[in-house]
């Protein structure tokens, strides 16, 4: 009972390790209910993650960020190829009307529209002559300026007078106000006595005549025109890459045409500009969980996006840490998204549509361009990181409060229920021991109660056997010599006559010894001598 | 259970949960799924434009993302296209836009606003230390005459003289012309005397010097010279045409404009300074981004143009008096959420560190305490754009010895001020479209022809007025 005892006490005190020799460690039933519990949680944590994994649901942000990216630059490449078309057409417009009306005017005054360079004292007259025409336009158009450019210049005998051009340039400050009663139209180039006689303030970039020293929106009209006489303005109108005016800030994107004469020669260009405000006002990504989401248009290069000719509309940080990169490589990921790589660098993952600027016959139809929804690389991963991790943080919460539950009632319901039980085991009195309410203790304190009862009794009755061996030992030891010489030729087996001619002795005192053995061993007969005798050498003792 | 054991248990769960929490919320927030969008209409377009998108898009990226918000900017304008349009919009107008939940005000469409109990009382959403951190005057302002704050301060701006010295240095070198004159009304009128003189002989033409300077504002111009010379413009909401003083102030800009000394241009000063058309000008702080680092000449050749930047000039034995300008942002009442949001903008963008952004590139004046003092000194060594540093300088010079005053608050006062700008340029113009014409006509004597076409055009002036 005392070994038994001390099994419970080390399995249900987890800590008090075997202390006898030869035991081990045992694990104590909260312990390892404890440990069934975690395991079983842990399995199914492992199992959800898996059946995560496999089901696609940890890169479902990729997916769903895809899909969104996709409806946005839809929709963006939509309008600008809508917006950017009706600008063409304006262009194309402008230049018709102004043509005729420049060439109408020059003509007025005695020389041809292409004459003009040669008489500068016409030119404030004649550009002031348009001002009307170019406000018109730009007041219907949604672009930022409009302006026009004529091969000539006021003072030929200037040192850059070869890269100054005379014409005009009006900038609407504020593109964005719509229908706006007072629209603010400034003079950004052009003869200052033209703002003056229409209110218009001199823009703080003001200059008299135009730097086309770096001015491909001039050069390149013109040059598509001389080589391609034959075609109409609608072929020849050309869309720069963004651009910085000479002495400006803003970046801007202008599309031109030639201003040609009735014979076809070309005397200047003409056009309107967006600036990178109206881009970004008119086509930011309205998504608002990534910050640094933008769009952009940008020259489409042999797999490649040119970002330092593009415009970007997107946020402060954005547009600033994308005017550090120039061109970026396009790759195509295998799942989710484009990269956008500089020097091998994935700068952003995004997407990209291609806008058609110019019709195919075009001058310039080899010049593509595409709009694109780009995000810094970093945010992505870390939106989708930060996805995963709320999930798999409400997953954890989930799992150790289903370990602190069943901990919780695992120990009062399972253990503690148990452990009382097991106490009442220990107890004097299984027979009088309340009921524990669990049909398996309670059948084994029966159990145990009723074999208790059964081992008493037979301990009475081995105790009982026991006291007549040692009685029958104790009257051995008090035999003589003689006696117990004839006793341990009994006790080996031999017969009276046989220990008589062993011990060269009559048979009659073999008698005699033999009776005095009987009585003193307190038995009846030889048989029962012998009885004896077995029983202690099944017992493993010695007399 | 161990108490090793079980002390590991819990102190695993316990350190584990706040971070699991942590991190939840943290994604939650990121990921908050309806920002709230105040829209904001406001008068700094133009130059300034790019620096308030920058600001904004700051805001949103920033102090926006952590509390919620996103500042849309539904519209850019004048100031008094934005006061009409509130205007309207206050009034039920057909056709007039929704109220925006902020605005820039300057006091009295302001107060038209708040007649209407439609501005709220920014009291209420700021403690009295943070409002301790503005300059009082400021705030005072925007009290509208009352105890609550409907205008909050967040740029102000002063008037100062600009002076190209390019130009005023070669006609100095030529005729000992000091810029120190130009500290008073006087100097400058003497000194552009001076200069049509100069620029006269440089043609053979008679009579065709050049103009010096111009005024941006005439009425700020009259009512702060009414002030230096101890009086008022204002009487009982009406000007008094009969104080002494007035005459004074009326005839040093009237006497150059008709002589051709100084410009009437319907225009900004800077356009003419654009063109060398004039020398030096007085006009708002907010200005100075305006100034081309170059003038152009009529023949399209042009030199760099180096810009002085001097206090508000004083009238001989006058008080230094400047005015206060630029107009606060008011919140429209909407829901306390929307207004709480707000004020957590103008706080962000009234914040030393911010507003000196904001000023360091527009030539507006902060309007923090902290800003004035040793951090504006700080920022004007870092400021890499000249003229606004100059700018800044000039106005800590005139923070401590000028007093500001601010433009009279009544009803009526924008037509006024139309009036008097228009009547003044009107007489003007045609006193010296007469003084030319005589002087063409073969009249040499100046001064006799001055006085015989400027006779009775102070009468003229004021007999015009439309009371």
């Amino acid at each position: 009972m005392q070994r038994l005892n001390l099994r419970f006490k080390q399995l249900f005190n987890p800590g008090k390790q075997d202390s006898s020799p030869g035991g081990t460690a045992g694990v104590s039933l909260g312990r390892r209910l404890f440990f069934f519990m975690t395991a079983l949680a842990m399995t199914i944590f492992v199992g959800v993650i898996a059946i995560l994994i496999l089901t696609g649901v940890l890169s479902a942000g990729l997916s769903e960020s895809e899909k969104m990216f996709a409806s946005e630059l839809l929709h963006t490449a939509n309008e600008i190829t809508r917006d950017y078309g009706l600008i063409s057409l304006r262009t194309i417009d402008l230049a018709t009307s102004l043509s005729a009306s420049i060439e109408a005017s020059a003509g007025r005054m005695g020389v041809p529209a292409t004459g003009l360079k040669e008489h500068p004292e016409m030119l404030e007259e004649i550009i002031s002559s348009q001002y009307e025409r170019a406000l018109f336009a730009l007041l219907v158009s949604q672009c930022s300026g409009v302006f026009f450019i004529l091969d000539a210049t006021v003072n030929p005998t200037l040192e850059n007078a070869s890269h100054s051009k005379a014409g005009l340039y009006l900038k609407n400050m504020e593109p964005n106000i719509i229908s706006s009663s007072t629209p603010n139209i400034t003079l950004l180039c052009g003869f200052p006595a033209i703002g003056r006689n229409n209110a218009l303030s001199l823009h703080a970039q003001w200059t008299m005549e135009f730097d086309i020293s770096a001015a491909p929106y001039y050069y390149k009209p013109l040059a598509a025109a001389a080589a391609n006489p034959h075609l109409p303005l609608s072929r020849l109108y050309y869309w720069s890459g963004a651009l910085t005016l000479p002495g400006t800030s803003e970046e801007i994107m202008i599309c031109s045409a030639p201003l040609l004469d009735s014979q076809g020669n070309a005397f200047g260009v003409c056009g309107f500009e967006i600036s990178a405000m109206l881009f970004k006002l008119s086509y930011m990504p309205a998504h608002r969980h990534f910050n640094h989401l933008f769009c952009v248009l940008a020259p489409l290069g042999d797999e490649s996006l040119d970002l330092k000719r593009s415009l970007l509309a997107g946020g402060y940080s954005a547009r600033v840490a994308a005017r550090n990169h120039s061109l970026l490589r396009i790759i195509e990921n295998r799942r989710y998204f484009y990269s956008y790589q500089e020097n091998k660098d994935t700068l952003y993952l995004g997407l990209h549509e291609p806008v058609k600027l110019y019709p195919d016959d075009s001058v310039f139809a080899g010049e593509h361009w595409a709009a694109a929804i780009l995000l810094p690389q970093e945010d992505i991963v870390s939106s989708i990181t930060s996805l995963n991790v709320l999930l798999f943080s409400l997953l954890a919460l989930l799992i150790i409060a289903g370990i602190i539950c069943s901990f919780v009632l695992g120990q009062k319901l399972f253990v503690k229920p148990i452990t009382d039980g097991l106490d009442l085991l220990k107890s004097d009195n299984l027979a009088t021991a309340p009921k524990t309410k669990i049909p398996e203790l309670d059948d084994l304190i029966e159990y145990l109660s009723s074999r208790s009862q059964e081992l008493s009794q037979k301990a009475r009755q081995e105790n009982f056997s026991l006291e007549i061996l040692d009685q029958f030992l104790t009257n051995v030891k008090q035999l003589s010599a003689a006696e117990r010489a004839v006793f341990d030729l009994y006790a080996e087996g031999y017969s009276a006559n046989e220990i008589s001619r062993k011990l060269f002795l009559s048979i009659n005192t073999i008698k005699t010894h033999s009776k005095r053995i009987y009585a003193k061993l307190n038995v009846a007969s030889r048989e029962e001598l012998l009885l004896y005798v077995q029983l202690f050498k099944a017992l493993g003792k010695e007399f | 259970m161990h108490h090793r054991f079980r002390g590991l248990l819990f102190g695993f769960l316990f350190a584990f949960i706040p971070v699991a929490l942590l991190l939840i919320c943290g994604c939650a927030n990121q990921f908050a799924a309806n920002p709230l969008i105040l829209t904001l209409w406001h008068n700094y377009g133009g130059q300034l434009k790019e620096t308030m998108d920058e600001m904004i898009d700051k805001f949103n990226e920033t102090a926006g993302a952590e509390n919620g918000i996103i500042i849309n900017v539904t519209a850019i304008s004048g100031s008094a296209t934005i006061s009409e349009k509130l205007a309207m919009a206050a009034g039920g107008e057909p056709g007039a836009p929704a109220l925006p939940d902020i605005t820039t005000a300057y006091p009295k469409s302001a107060l038209l606003l708040a007649e209407k109990g439609l501005l709220v009382d920014l009291d209420q959403h700021f403690t009295a230390e943070e409002l301790s951190a503005f300059v009082p005057q400021f705030l005072e302002e925007g009290r509208l005459g009352g105890g609550e704050l409907f205008v909050f301060p967040v740029a102000k701006s002063t008037e100062v003289l600009f002076v190209n010295t390019t130009i005023f240095n070669r006609f100095a070198a030529d005729t000992g012309a000091k810029l120190a004159d130009l500290q008073t009304f006087e100097g400058i009128a003497r000194t552009a005397a001076s200069y049509y003189e100069w620029t006269d002989r440089q043609t053979p033409a008679a009579n065709d010097g050049k103009m010096f300077f111009m005024l941006d504002s005439l009425f700020n111009y009259t009512l702060i010279g009414c002030k230096q010379l101890g009086g008022e413009l204002f009487h009982d909401g009406t000007i008094d045409f009969k104080a002494p003083h007035f005459f004074r102030v009326w005839e040093y800009f009237f006497k150059p404009a008709v002589l051709g000394h100084a410009a009437i241009f319907d225009g900004y000063a800077t356009d003419l300074a654009k063109t060398g058309d004039i020398v030096c000008s007085i006009g708002s702080t907010a200005g100075v981004s305006f100034f081309s680092p170059i003038v152009t000449y009529a023949d399209n050749s042009s030199e760099p143009a180096q810009l002085a930047i001097m206090p508000y000039p004083v009238f001989e034995g006058g008080e230094k008096i400047a005015l206060q300008r630029g107009a606060g942002m008011s919140v429209i009442k909407s829901t306390a959420e929307r207004e709480s949001a707000a004020a957590i903008f103008l706080k962000w963008f009234t914040s030393p560190e911010n507003n000196l952004h904001f000023v360091s590139r527009t030539g507006y004046l902060p309007v923090t305490v902290e800003a004035f003092g040793e951090l504006m000194e700080h920022e004007i060594a870092h400021i890499s754009e000249e003229n606004i540093k100059k700018l800044l300088q000039t106005c800590r010079l005139m923070q401590e010895e000028y007093d500001f005053c601010t433009a009279p608050l009544f009803e009526g006062i924008d037509e006024w001020q139309a009036q008097y700008e228009k009547r003044f340029k009107e007489i003007a113009a045609a006193s010296r479209e007469a003084y030319r014409e005589q002087l063409m006509n073969g009249d040499s004597t100046r001064v006799r022809v001055f006085e015989s076409v400027s006779s009775r055009a102070f009468d003229a002036f004021i007999q015009g007025f439309n009371r």
